[in-house]
């Protein structure tokens, strides 16, 4: 299942977690905190994102692919 | 974990269930959500219950009804997981039609178990039931994924929805206080101190005036 749409397009959830993201390195638990989503929401989204190559994680945290 | 039995001359493979105290059984599943590991739910507590087919009435109104204590159970760090074995897009639609229909939006994800891999491994089937159906099956698998509860019903009859909730609220108390519940307990009931180990102990505890004993190996106290 990809997380792109036909177009191409993120999903809402993961649009927001890239406005959360923006330039820094956050956790799970802090972007759960700062997006209202559930702990396992974040993970598996970014988890699939970190796959697709648009996040990068490191030492459990998580920041944009440049 | 697993043995054949022969049923109507059939072979039927039957697996046991997960055991209280036991690691949950990981995996990785579609679900209307997206794909969902059982460790994406780790530092939370989990409700995984499966139902037989989507779009069938007893199904809905306990969908429905699971969805009314969604909220609750969040404040309690809880979340829920349904499974059937139904594909994705059925599993979308159904819940396209409780909106409609009961003016209710599912928020928690539906494992799509077409393959019945999750419902192998935490023995949803009831071949002698259905062979292609998961009967109501609960588990409540805690913050450090290991199974605390497990309730089965039959395809005929719904879940009481109190007892979902009244049964994580125990298991939090009881690891939050070191106590137990007894019958029918509620937030806010007396809960019940460990039973003395030794004759010294159930003397003190005997004559404990802060506590409510009906005899040594039954106390009661206020949480």
């Amino acid at each position: 299942m990809t997380c792109v749409n036909d177009k191409g397009q993120l999903s809402p959830t993961q649009r927001k977690l890239l406005e959360v993201i923006d330039n820094n390195s956050l956790s799970i638990e802090k972007i759960s905190e700062q997006t209202g989503l559930p702990m396992f929401k974040v993970r598996s989204n970014l988890r699939e994102m970190n796959q697709n190559g648009i996040i990068l994680e490191q030492d459990g945290l998580y920041r944009i692919n440049p | 974990m697993s043995e054949i039995n022969n049923v109507s001359e059939e072979k039927v493979e039957v697996r046991s269930l997960p055991r209280i105290g036991s690691k949950a059984p990981d995996f990785e599943a579609v679900t209307t959500h997206g794909t969902i590991k059982l460790s994406d739910y780790k530092d939370s507590w989990l409700i995984l219950f499966s139902h037989p087919t989507d779009f069938t009435p007893v199904c809905t109104t306990e969908f429905v009804g699971f969805q009314k204590i969604y909220p609750q159970l969040r404040e309690m760090n809880t979340e829920l997981l349904g499974l059937s074995i139904d594909s994705v897009h059925s599993h979308i639609a159904w819940v396209r039609n409780i909106k409609k229909n009961f003016d209710v939006d599912i928020e928690f994800p539906v494992i799509a178990d077409l393959d019945m891999n999750v419902a192998g491994k935490y023995g949803m089937i009831m071949p002698e039931e259905s062979s292609t159906e998961a009967s109501r099956a609960v588990f409540v698998i805690d913050d450090k994924q290991v199974v605390r509860a497990i309730i089965y019903y039959p395809l005929s009859t719904g879940r009481n929805m109190d007892e979902m909730v009244r049964l994580v609220t125990a298991l939090q108390a009881t690891d939050k206080h070191s106590i137990a519940t007894p019958a029918d307990w509620k937030k806010g009931d007396k809960v019940i101190v460990p039973p003395a180990t030794t004759t010294e102990l159930a003397e003190e505890r005997a004559n404990d005036d802060s506590l409510e004993c009906i005899d040594w190996y039954l106390c009661k106290k206020d949480l």
